[in-house]
């Protein structure tokens, strides 16, 4: 199944660093291949820190997120999750 | 003769000699032609090595979230990510397919992504230092590299770096270094201050060409004309050991006309405060404080920074002891701070500015210290505030010293009768110089800061390092115009910035007016020997043509006839 969606961040760093980390360890505990870019560029590999930190999206960016697998839906609610949390209130304990 | 003669920028008017010990590159990746290559033997041995590097950084975030807190501790999970990143894998497996050794490979899938990276913008660029440390860390482990360990170095090691921050130079035992060299870096670069503080013979800005100069190479360090010798001959290393410099003055100094002019030292860490009385400093004109801040995973408590204060007031019982409260931002960074990133850092939230966060207790807790040791400390302490762009942030840090010592008990400052100043670093400074002067007892002029402020030219870009130069009249005229106001305000005024320390416009401060000059401990006898030899009538008519210049080249030609 491939699911498609498209965020806007809201965490202040963008997708860096916390939200970046969370972010590629949440696509790695799924079973889905997940791909992300900006809506109208190339789409990368989620899994790799190096190519979602190279997309270089900020706050109030959207970035198009695909993925597919048997958990396809439950990864992007949890993606979605994490670029819409403010960055200080990320609980990064559940990865 | 020696074998080769590499140059750069000399840091210090000292020369030495030692053996090389490479910093942050003990990492040789051997030829990949010299070794029969197993693609599934350096498969595995990729494997490993990844497998290894995780425990390492596991341990390590464990230890920093322990010791310091979970957001700290993060860096580290973007570390393992980078470890186990897919693009980097599937590129080393290409590689050792291809027939290359892992850490050929490894060096290859990690340098393109690092190249594009240091292309980028602030944060982006960020990002290839976190790339570097993994690499470095998996090419450790893959060529059973062993971490430098400064504590361990032989004596006299001459330690060579791409680049030396605040952290690694914290690291460093004087006692044990001959010199150093770096790749980058300018006169005024951290590396730099660093040396001449310790008197340390070091050549910086040398170019790519440094990294052809291997581990347990012997060298001559040049500090004076900015040479490296590799290999040199009886002679050379006899001139290197010989060393130089004027004769040591113990007693405090006067013109020919009798003005009397403090000479201290600035003072990084507490290893430079021996060296500094014993090469007669007055006392110290800079104390800075970010060495208690750096190279750890939490901020120091109140009683680690006061037996520190206590230290340096001890090593200058009929001395003062200027502090200058904690200077973060700019290009020096505190990871467990966690301060946001700044597009620009030297205009951002730096000095004072982060001092009087209000989030933060950082400078309450500083305060408290320095009145503490002013109170039990032998010599007289004097604290002054960095980058004070305006009247309204020197009171509110007056405030909090009223508060902060209202907080220690039986210790206000009236009753340790300490004396406050302000640094004068930005151009909003030295034209309110006259304002901020009415309210505090001195002002001590950071030339370094100024002269980038003032000439809007980064201090450590060589490219604009003409422009970086506090001989340019419109530096001159800050200083003059700093000086009057301090004066008329009956405050005393200092300058800390590396100009002090340079003999040769020794005689143009004095003709300025200042009261003291504050350097890294290194050129102080030079100095003084030049305020002997100032005649201050003399000094004031030929700074006041220098100053009313039109260019920096009349500037000198002023100073040299």
């Amino acid at each position: 199944m491939t699911v498609e969606r498209t965020v806007t961040i809201v965490p202040e760093a963008g997708l860096h660093a916390r939200p970046a980390s969370a972010f590629v360890q949440t696509v790695n505990d799924h079973e889905a291949e997940v791909s992300a870019g900006r809506p109208d560029g190339d789409l990368v590999q989620a899994a790799s820190m190096i190519a979602v930190t190279s997309l270089g999206v900020g706050q109030g960016d959207d970035i198009k997120l695909v993925a597919d697998g048997p958990d396809a839906e439950a990864v992007l609610d949890e993606l979605e999750r994490i670029l819409t949390t403010p960055e200080a209130e990320l609980n990064t304990d559940d990865g | 003769m020696a074998e080769r003669t590499l140059h750069g920028t000399g840091a210090t008017p000292r020369s030495g000699v030692g053996t090389v010990v490479w910093y942050g590159r003990d990492i040789s990746i051997p030829e990949p032609d010299d070794i029969e290559v197993e693609p599934e033997a350096e498969a595995q041995r990729f494997a490993d090595a990844v497998d290894a590097a995780r425990d390492e950084l596991e341990s390590e975030r464990e230890a920093t979230t322990e010791r310091v807190g979970e957001d700290e501790a993060a860096v580290f999970d973007a570390h393992i990510q980078f470890l186990e990143d897919p693009t980097i894998e599937e590129a080393v497996k290409t590689a050792v397919n291809e027939g290359h050794p892992a850490p050929t490979a490894v060096d290859a899938a990690f340098g393109q992504h690092i190249e594009r990276f240091e292309g980028m913008d602030g944060r982006m660029a960020e990002r290839a230092d976190d790339l570097r440390d993994v690499r470095d860390r998996l090419l450790r482990l893959l060529t059973d590299g062993e971490r430098v360990d400064f504590s361990d170095l032989p004596d006299g090691s001459v330690v060579i770096a791409e680049r030396l921050t605040p952290s690694d130079t914290a690291q460093l035992d004087p006692e044990r270094v001959a010199g150093f060299a770096t790749v980058t870096g300018g006169r005024t670069s951290h590396a730099s201050i660093f040396a001449r503080s310790l008197a340390l013979p070091a050549v910086v800005g040398v170019g790519e060409d440094l990294t052809t100069v291997d581990s347990g190479a012997e060298v001559v360090i040049d500090g004076d004309d900015g040479t490296i010798l590799v290999g040199p001959d009886d002679t050379e290393r006899a001139a290197a050991a010989g060393g130089s410099g004027a004769a040591i003055v113990d007693e405090t100094v006067t013109t020919t006309d009798g003005r009397h002019i403090e000479v201290a030292a600035n003072i990084g860490q507490p290893a430079e405060l021996e060296p500094a009385a014993e090469r007669g400093a007055d006392g110290v004109g800079l104390y800075r404080t970010e060495f208690l801040f750096l190279d750890r995973e939490g901020p120091p408590s109140e009683d680690e920074q006061y037996e520190a204060i206590r230290e340096a007031l001890d090593a200058f019982p009929d001395g003062r002891v200027v502090v200058r409260t904690l200077d973060i931002g700019g290009d020096k960074r505190i990871p467990y701070l966690d301060l946001p990133d700044e597009e620009n850092p030297f205009l951002g939230e730096r000095g004072i500015r982060r001092s009087l966060d209000p989030d933060s207790d950082l400078f309450a807790t500083q305060l408290r210290a320095l009145l503490r040791a002013a109170a039990d400390g032998a010599g007289d302490l004097a604290i002054m505030f960095p980058l004070v762009a305006t009247v309204k942030e020197l009171d509110a840090a007056l405030d909090a010293l009223d508060a902060a010592a209202a907080d220690v008990e039986d210790c206000s400052a009236d009753a340790v009768d300490i004396e406050v100043g302000v640094m004068i670093e930005t151009p909003s400074a030295a034209f309110m110089a006259d304002e901020l002067a009415a309210r505090v007892d001195f002002l001590s002029i950071g030339t370094n800061d100024l002269t980038q402020y003032v000439m809007a030219a980064d201090r450590e870009n060589e490219r604009v390092g003409d422009l970086h130069d506090p001989t340019h009249p419109g530096v001159l005229r800050a200083i003059h115009r700093t000086v009057r106001a301090a004066h008329a305000e009956d405050a005393w005024v200092g300058l800390c910035g590396e100009m002090a320390g340079d003999p040769e416009l020794t005689e143009l401060l004095v003709g300025l007016g200042l009261d003291e000059l504050s350097m890294s401990a290194v050129t102080i006898p030079e100095v003084k020997t030049a305020v002997s030899e100032t005649e201050y009538s003399a000094a004031s008519e030929r700074a006041d043509h220098a100053r009313l210049a039109a260019t920096r080249s009349e500037v000198h030609t002023t100073l040299d006839t």
